[in-house]
């Protein structure tokens, strides 16, 4: 069963989401997001990957393991991959990693998967202020001990 | 002995200084196991910035160093460069985003701290499991092959030869050089004569010395990567010596088969020992093997007998030639849509139906005419209807051509026969570029009649008239010229097949990126240029295999080495199960493999590191350099923490 090594803090701090960034496109959208001074939650936290191809499904698990309440994973647009496929990988291994995440108690909703490119800043904005929302309404991820 | 790590954080002036506590920071990291020292700053990227994290590495004895500052895609390089010149390894460096990524979006400054402290705890504890890593450089063969010997070809090809110290194989399938331009009469917008215009170019390209040309051949097979291709070029049976021949012609008149000419689209006849068109380059002939009563057991050797050079060789053989080059551009060109798909336009039912390139050729002074335009029945034409856009419904694809070289046609048309009558029955006229326009209002002024319908239109004859019939109008024509669609070439698919690159839907070879890289492929070091990456104008085509050349120029250098991607992956031999998972997900095929141990291999010059390959490794042998499973996991542990 799957275990937290950290309990998630209810006093108060909003629990984290580990965001996964490409390097070319979603980690420039979210640089353009700070260049317009656009607003979203702390607990918003960034790690940069080469490509959302190289989110392994164990990063996701891991975040979670970690104390973290969601996940997202954020590629270039379809067709614009800069490694042609990789955002597609990325697809189909969210796709059956949600599946497994729901036998383990874990709502899919918690772990998303979206595309921004290098210039859109405010879509970057906005998928980080709707997925905090998300993660607040679903509230801090308990797993079971 | 223990790592002695650095933190340096950046304010940024009042960006990140007034946005964040960066004091806190400092104190906070101070007691982090190995931290040396934790400082702030005001400007890291200043000259006095630089000079400080230099003196503080080389001070301190700093085996690695954190840097907190704005986004690394500004100054990340810089950072490097400080590290390198410091005596460390650039890859033990972590740089984290608190200004773009953290300061700016975050109005809350304490909210803005506390983010801001767990990125640097990320940092750090990623810092620590970072590795050091060499830039690798190997040796390269400056050499490259160029395959197809039209415009695009051959502005490649005289690019490359410029430097010296290189040589430039030249591929082309048919029997000569210069592609479709050369046989036509004029090109726009400049209307000067294709022939003249290239005939410097294919001079030079046959006479310099470090260009090697081979005509009538084609590609057998390509092994390697880039720097370092082996290609087997197959030399097709001319049977006639390159060495002996001198082009006297002699051997034409005696050879008693006839057969439709292709160069001249069929419209007039050549012998089997032949050469395109008069004029064409190399002037050597060719024995059609096919056609040839000698080479199919029927005595003959006409030709042989008229030959004073004895330069006709009977038993000439297919010859495999292997060379060795560092790059390969591919200029395969294009064709205008096949002839079946023509036929619903009474192609090949009316002798007066002809497509464009047809029309180029009874308009070329070496063409079948000697560039007389004539109906069959040899009278001039009075009017003449342009039928534009044809195929482009199915295709889906406008070829962006072929309105400017109708509007061409019909311009010359008008110039040779002043009073005849010009419709062109089109959907949409696309005339881009500076020079184009003027063409188009001219002939509009001179009274060419445009009728617009996106309608296919119903080609009939009566009598010696052709009528084309389209939304209940119907206009009579001598002559109707079919404007097709463009198409690639047919044997790119088998071409895409040994380059092991793609296709686009269409058919015509992919390119890196649409814009950024419209003449590279995913695969390094082989470039498409001309219109076997899409249909394009004469101009296009020539700056695509210029590019492409510059490229190739600025990378493979006679005498230098090159230098590879530092971030890739790599296979631990010992861990691998030889399940092929990364060799059919590698977007670059830089994974193949290696028979004889059973295991996956990456070829350093073809991957790129975007580490999809190392999230599907069912063993975790595939290992992504500098991002590496443990160095995110360091990153997850401090930032998924409240």
């Amino acid at each position: 069963m799957l275990k937290q090594s950290v309990n998630p803090d209810l006093s108060g701090n909003e629990p984290t989401i580990v965001s996964f960034l490409c390097n070319w496109c979603s980690y420039e959208g979210a640089d353009k997001a700070g260049n317009a001074r656009l607003s979203y939650p702390a607990n918003i936290r960034i790690i940069r990957v080469m490509c959302s191809g190289r989110v392994d499904p164990q990063f996701v698990i891991q975040a979670f393991k970690e104390g973290a309440s969601g996940v997202l994973i954020l590629g270039c647009h379809p067709g614009d991959c800069h490694y042609k496929k990789g955002n597609y990988k990325a697809l189909r291994r969210t796709y059956l990693l949600k599946k497994t995440l729901q036998q383990l108690g874990i709502e899919e909703e918690r772990v998303r998967l979206d595309w921004v490119a290098a210039g859109e800043g405010e879509r970057f904005a906005k998928v980080a202020n709707e997925m905090a929302e998300t993660i607040k309404n679903l509230g801090p991820l308990q797993l079971s001990v | 002995m223990a790592e002695r790590i650095g933190v340096y954080v950046c304010k940024c002036g009042p960006n990140i200084g007034d946005k964040i506590d960066v004091d806190a920071i400092v104190n906070e990291v101070k007691g982090i196991k190995n931290i040396v020292t934790a400082k702030n700053h005001n400007l890291l990227c200043s000259e006095d910035g630089l000079k400080f994290l230099k003196s503080e590495i080389e001070n301190e004895k700093l085996s690695r160093i954190v840097i907190a500052a704005c986004t690394p895609k500004m100054y990340e390089l810089k950072f490097m460069r400080v590290c390198e010149e410091s005596g460390i390894n650039p890859y033990l460096m972590q740089m984290t985003n608190i200004r773009e990524q953290c300061a700016w979006v975050t109005p809350d400054k304490s909210a803005a701290t506390e983010k801001a402290k767990s990125f640097v705890r990320a940092a750090i504890n990623r810092v620590s499991s970072q590795e050091p890593i060499e830039r690798k450089e190997i040796e390269i063969q400056p050499d490259v092959l160029v395959i197809g010997g039209g415009v695009a070809g051959l502005e490649a090809c005289l690019s490359l030869a410029a430097q010296k110290g290189r040589k430039v194989y030249l591929v082309e399938k048919s029997p000569c050089i210069g592609g479709l331009v050369v046989r036509f009469e004029e090109v726009y917008p400049t209307m000067e004569c294709a022939p003249c215009m290239l005939a410097p170019e294919l001079q030079e390209v046959l006479q310099k010395e470090n260009i090697e040309t081979f005509t009538y051949s084609e590609i057998e097979d390509v092994v390697g990567s880039f720097g370092n291709f082996t290609v087997n070029i197959r030399k097709k049976a001319r049977y006639v010596s390159e060495k002996d021949c001198i082009g006297c012609s002699a051997c034409f008149e005696p050879c008693p088969v006839e057969v439709p000419n292709e160069y001249d689209e069929g419209l007039s006849k050549r012998k089997a020992i032949y050469i395109p068109f008069a004029g064409a380059l190399p002037n050597v002939p060719v024995i059609d093997k096919d056609n040839c009563k000698q080479l199919n057991g029927e005595e003959c050797k006409a030709c042989e007998q008229a030959c004073p050079f004895e330069a006709i060789k009977f038993d000439d053989e297919d010859k495999i030639i292997e060379k060795k080059v560092g790059g390969i551009i591919l200029a395969t060109g294009s064709k205008l849509l096949g002839t079946e798909a023509l036929s619903r336009y009474g192609y090949g039912k009316f002798d007066n139906v002809l497509t464009a390139l047809q029309l180029e050729r009874l308009n070329a002074s070496n063409g079948p005419t000697g560039g007389k335009i004539l109906l069959k029945n040899g009278k001039e034409p009075k009017s003449v209807a342009f039928i534009y856009c044809v195929g482009r419904k199915e295709k889906e694809y406008c070829s962006g051509i072929c309105c400017m070289y109708s509007i061409k046609l019909a311009h010359l048309l008008m110039e040779k026969f002043p009073d005849i009558k010009i419709y062109n029955f089109y959907s949409d006229i696309c005339v881009p570029k500076k020079e184009h326009q003027k063409w188009y209002n001219e002939i509009l002024d001179k009274g060419a009649k445009f009728i617009r319908s996106n309608e296919i239109p119903s080609i009939s004859a009566e009598g010696e008239k052709l009528i084309v019939g389209i939304d209940d109008k119907k206009v009579s024509a001598d002559m109707i010229i079919l404007v097709p669609a463009i198409e690639p070439n047919p044997d790119t698919e088998k071409l895409a097949k040994i380059f092991d690159i793609s296709q686009d839907e269409r058919g015509f070879f992919s390119e890196e990126h649409t814009l950024m890289k419209s003449f590279s492929t995913a695969l390094e070091g082989v470039f498409v240029v001309g219109n076997c990456q899409g249909p394009k104008d004469i101009g296009d085509a020539v700056a695509q295999g210029g590019a492409a050349a510059g490229s190739i120029l600025s990378r493979l250098v006679p005498g230098e080495k090159l230098e590879l991607e530092a971030i890739i992956t790599e296979i631990n031999e010992d861990l691998c199960g030889g399940c092929n998972t990364c060799i059919s997900l590698c977007p670059y095929s830089a994974i193949s493999r290696d028979v004889e141990k059973k295991i996956a291999v990456v070829d350093e010059t073809l991957c790129r590191g975007c580490g999809t390959c190392v999230s599907a490794c069912p063993t975790g042998a595939a290992r992504a350099k500098h991002f590496t499973k443990e160095q995110i996991f360091a990153e997850i542990k401090e930032v998924a923490k409240c």
